[in-house]
């Protein structure tokens, strides 16, 4: 069974068509590449698939369930998370409070807990940040913990997004554009980081980017998108040597 | 904003007093503070007449001070030999024992018996005199207010000045309960249970007005989910004017003339539990998973959407327990006045709450209580200006927004010591556990 | 049918006020974002200048060294109060708002409501309790218009409304100020381009904001002719929700939903017991924006941004 299905996605903003018809099939394991020149819509297809739109019409299917239409956070539990293609950190809490609290769709202790500090929320809660704390070492962030994440480092709080998207124990990872705003070295840095996290986690990960060099080394299918409309898609090779791509991108395909 | 000259050796000088005070186990103060609120029990009255005061000053001669400037040395006096010097001496003496004996202390048995402490100290101390013991038990509602609009307007990070409004639903429905079950009165007729069981049935009305209110708030709660920041603003404005009119309309509980009779069960011990545990409830709520996704709510909402937050329930949660807590301090309210009005709950009391939140601090559980105190502290120094009081107040609080924006704790809280310890402990040994695995 | 007509044109007339003070609103937050909560007590302020201006000048009058027809007379006044009401509204920007430019915008609307309770306060020092009785500019007279009787005040304060809506659209549309102003409810960076300073833009906004509400504090004084320190926190509010109601920040919006409150009111009053009227007006309000929550002619900003 394909972990994501998606059938005829289209999506509307007022007068503007952002997404049309757009088909998918990402079978689990996978790391799957969305490219596409500025303003092609690759953006809203996440916001669609986590449930953040409504799209206006097409139907999204993950592991065999329905889910056009769903509330993010159920989407959020049910298995998929994401980044965002500029930081959306809470920027007054500590990397560990923002990591923790991704855990808030797999807390049961409810609000008698909340309430009463309840030895079962206090459980659940050390567990849970025991938890983080690993995740946080693992990433190789765990110095920063106890900062307030508006203060670190631009990379540390990407890694802290990553952390906190991990911590809703995702099988679908969505990272949009993760290398934006790294020098090729960081770049190639978070090409291993990304390796890394799907075998560790078991993870699909489906991913935006612009860096040429970054999504062929990557992904085992790319999907090329302009105004909206899947243009081309196929293994690395293919897409490198597309006509239809390299016109769209026009100068950017240059670029490393 | 200016640098502040802080390297003065003035300023340095100042903060390594301050530092001194702070390492005075919390204990050793409440230690000092019996002292002085014996002292003042046995002696202070005798002193008050001696010094030319009459009486014991009420709440630290604060009001004295600007109607008879002629007796602020008599009352420095008074606060130095009855207050300042027992604090000071037993701050000194104790302050080694006291220490020995925390350390034996777990957390919980060292929080419960300071709370315990602080009851008698207050209650002892506010038992001197009428007027203070209705000034405490104002605070007290007051702080409760406060608190629960802090998880709204801090922790949530909208602006909702509904609190007078939610007061007001608490008030009518706990004073309604209260005199229709317990009193005999004109409108409710004969008591319909033993006036006697009042004292014991109040916390159950109290909770009672609570539910009640926090399902009005629906009103307010619900739209919440498609609108922030100004038009929820609105809406709960909407909501504070709804009620006073609804209760203005309610004939039968004397409409505009208002509605008394309230049996007198809302003493200083009951006030003071309820505000604590109040406090207790709302802590342990914005210290939790749950909780603390309302700052997920405020910093970034879509966000905390997509992971896995629930933002709905977040947000009727949040509208929902400042409403109940909100509800519980009018009750506290109406019977601690024994007389309330629609007017008494008008917007205006919303802006005096609103007013010490956001000068105590918002996110804050340190703020929400400083808030309180200081305008009531300012509102007592001012009080023989009466009216004139109240162009004074707003141009404090005004001068207090434009120094410090975010208030005087916003997204701090006071750390005491002993506390901070056993946290920095728990932590470290949370290190250990996990590097020995 | 000529009750209806009747209430029509009491509608029309509350309606006025709401739009004439719901203006100062509306221009302040489409500048800055922010709502003046002093302005319900700038419109009282205003209404008890007019009342000393036309106290004042009826004086002179009677004193004979004024020589001036009533309707003159009514002209002086509202020019007066107009232009020394908008003193009052630079005055609150620069205690109140121009020193939290860059705090968070909660800390100024607490520092509006409480130049807010400062206003009350002061007015309740200055004058006392007592009421105030507005004095009659002009004599009232009642005419007939086929089965319907209005009075000249009503058709005054309409006419009124609508004259300096009529300006107020030529002041924003054809001079450089009201363009800067309309520049900056854009967008911040451009007025500087104008060669206007952007604290000229925001005092002219709340100048021109309090002239507005000192209009209708004349108009309102003629008609209710008892003045209260507390008649800012009753109207001004209520001006408020129907600013709010019109969409936050739309100009035009402030002028429809003015008057859509006022007959709201008005058919409440008309149908219901007075005291009603309060309690239903508002839970419309609240119906309305919990099913429209950007107003009726606002738009939806901040609740969806953009990833
Ligand atoms: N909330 C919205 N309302 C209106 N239009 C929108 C909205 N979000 C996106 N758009 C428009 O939809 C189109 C696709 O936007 P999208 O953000 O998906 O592009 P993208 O492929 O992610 O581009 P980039 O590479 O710049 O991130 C753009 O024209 C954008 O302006
Ligand atoms: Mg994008």
């Amino acid at each position: 069974m394909a972990l994501l299905e998606i059938e005829g996605l289209t999506h509307w903003f007022g007068g503007l068509r952002a997404v049309y018809n757009f088909h998918t099939r990402i079978e689990p394991g996978e790391i799957r590449g969305l490219i596409g020149p500025n303003g092609a819509g690759k953006t809203t297809i996440f916001n669609l698939v986590t449930g953040y739109y409504r799209p206006t019409e097409g139907r999204i299917v993950f592991l065999g369930r329905d889910i056009t239409g769903k509330r993010p956070n159920e989407i959020g539990k049910l298995g998929i998370s994401r980044t965002f293609q500029n930081l959306r950190l809470w920027t007054h809490l500590t990397a560990l409070e923002n990591i923790m609290l991704a855990y808030y769709g797999q807390i049961r202790y409810g609000l008698i807990g909340a309430f009463f500090n309840t030895r079962r929320r206090q459980e659940e809660e050390a567990r849970i940040e025991v938890e983080a704390m690993d995740l946080m070492r693992m990433l190789e962030i765990e110095t920063y913990a106890h900062r307030v994440v508006s203060g670190l480092p631009y990379g540390i709080q990407r890694k802290v997004e990553i952390a906190r998207a991990l911590a809703t124990k995702p099988k679908l990872l969505l990272l949009d554009e993760p290398t934006a705003g790294m020098s090729p070295a960081e770049m190639l840095e978070t090409m291993e980081f990304i390796q890394f996290v799907r075998e560790r986690f078991n993870l699909t990960i489906w991913l935006i980017e612009h860096r040429m060099k970054f999504v062929m080394n990557l992904c085992n299918w790319i999907q090329v998108l302009n105004f909206g409309e899947v243009i081309a898609e196929g293994p690395p090779d293919v897409i490198r040597d597309h006509p239809d791509v390299v016109r769209a991108y026009l100068g950017e395909m240059v670029e490393i | 904003m200016s640098i502040s000259v802080s390297s003065t050796p003035f300023r340095r000088s100042l903060r390594s007093k301050l530092q001194a005070l702070r390492d005075v186990p919390v204990g050793s103060w409440f230690l000092g503070a019996a002292l002085a609120v014996l002292l003042e029990w046995y002696i202070g009255p005798a002193l008050a007449y001696a010094l030319g005061l009459g009486q014991i000053p009420a709440i630290f001669g604060l009001s004295l001070i600007l109607k008879k400037p002629w007796l602020i040395p008599s009352v420095l006096l008074y606060l130095v030999l009855i207050y300042g010097l027992p604090l000071a001496v037993m701050a000194r003496l104790s302050a080694g024992l006291i220490r020995r004996l925390e350390a034996r202390l777990s957390t919980g048995v060292y929080v419960g018996l300071h709370l315990v402490l602080l009851f008698f100290l207050l209650w002892a101390w506010s038992s001197a005199d009428d007027y203070r013991l209705l000034v405490i038990r104002l605070l007290a509602i007051n702080i409760l207010a406060t608190m629960s609009l802090n998880i709204v307007n801090g922790w949530m990070g909208e602006f909702s000045v509904s609190v007078a409004g939610f007061m007001a639903v608490g008030a009518y429905v706990s004073s309604v309960l209260m005199v229709w079950g317990f009193v005999n009165d004109d409108v409710f007729g004969p008591p319909v249970f033993p006036p006697q069981l009042a004292p014991m049935a109040f916390p159950i009305v109290l909770v009672i007005a609570g539910a009640v209110t926090a399902f009005s708030a629906l009103a307010v709660a619900i739209p919440s989910f498609r609108t922030r920041g100004d038009y929820l603003a609105i809406i709960t404005l909407a909501y504070v004017f709804i009620v006073r009119s609804f209760f203005e309309n309610m004939e039968f509980i004397g409409g505009p003339r208002g509605f008394m009779n309230q049996p007198e069960v809302a003493g200083f011990p009951m006030v003071f539990f309820w505000t604590v545990f109040g406090i207790w409830v709302m802590r342990n709520y914005v210290t939790s998973i749950l909780g603390k996704a309302t700052n997920a709510v405020r910093d970034n909402e879509s966000a905390a959407e997509m992971m896995t937050i629930n933002t709905r329930a977040v947000k009727i949660t949040a509208f929902l327990t400042h409403a109940f807590w909100a509800g519980v301090a009018g009750g506290l309210y109406a019977h601690v006045i024994g007389y309330i009005n629609p007017a008494t709950f008008d917007i205006r009391r919303s802006a005096e709450i609103l007013g010490m939140l956001y000068l105590g601090g918002l996110n804050s559980i340190t703020g929400s209580l400083l808030g309180p105190v200081l305008f009531m502290f300012l509102s007592e120094v001012l009080r023989p200006f009466q009216l004139l009081k109240w162009l004074v107040i707003p141009v404090i609080l005004i001068y207090a927004m434009i120094r410090r924006p975010r208030g005087l704790m916003g997204f701090q809280e006071l750390r005491i010591p002993f506390l901070e310890r056993r946290r920095i402990a728990r932590e470290e040994e949370k290190l250990h556990g996990a590097a020995g695995d | 049918m000529s009750q209806i007509a009747q209430q029509v044109f009491n509608a029309l007339q509350l309606g006025s006020f709401y739009a004439l003070i719901a203006l100062g609103y509306s221009m302040v937050y489409s500048i800055l974002m922010l709502f003046n909560f002093a302005h319900g007590d700038v419109f009282m302020v205003a209404t008890y200048i007019g009342y000393f201006v036309a106290v004042g000048l009826l004086g002179l009058v009677a004193a004979s060294m004024l020589p001036l027809p009533s309707w003159a007379l009514f002209v002086l006044t509202l020019v007066l109060t107009m232009f020394l009401a908008s003193f009052v509204g630079i005055l609150v920007e620069l205690v109140a708002y121009r020193p939290l430019r860059d705090a968070p915008r909660a800390s100024a609307a607490i520092t509006g409501l409480m130049v807010g309770i400062f206003m009350e306060t002061g007015v309740l020092a200055l004058l006392g309790a007592s009421r105030k009785d507005f004095p009659a500019l002009i004599p009232p007279q009642t005419f007939q218009l086929g089965p319907i009787y209005v009075t000249n005040l009503k058709i005054l304060t309409l006419g009124m409304t609508l004259l300096l809506l009529v300006l107020l659209y030529l002041l924003i549309h054809h001079t450089k100020l009201g363009m800067a102003m309309r520049a900056m409810s854009f967008d911040y960076a451009v007025v500087p381009l104008l060669g206007i300073p952007m604290n000229t833009v925001i005092s002219f906004t709340f100048a021109l904001g309090s002239a507005l509400a000192g209009a209708a504090g004349i108009l309102y004084g003629m008609s209710y002719p008892v003045l209260d320190p507390y008649m800012g926190v009753i109207i001004g509010w209520k001006a408020f929700v129907a600013a709010i109601l019109g969409g936050r920040g739309s100009i035009f919006g402030a002028v429809v939903g003015g008057f859509m409150l006022g007959a709201i009111e008005i058919l409440v009053a008309a149908t219901m017991p007075s005291t009603m009227r309060d309690l239903i007006a508002y839970s419309i309000v609240l119906l309305i924006l919990t099913f429209r929550p950007y107003g009726l002619f606002g738009e939806e900003y901040s609740a969806r941004l953009r990833l």
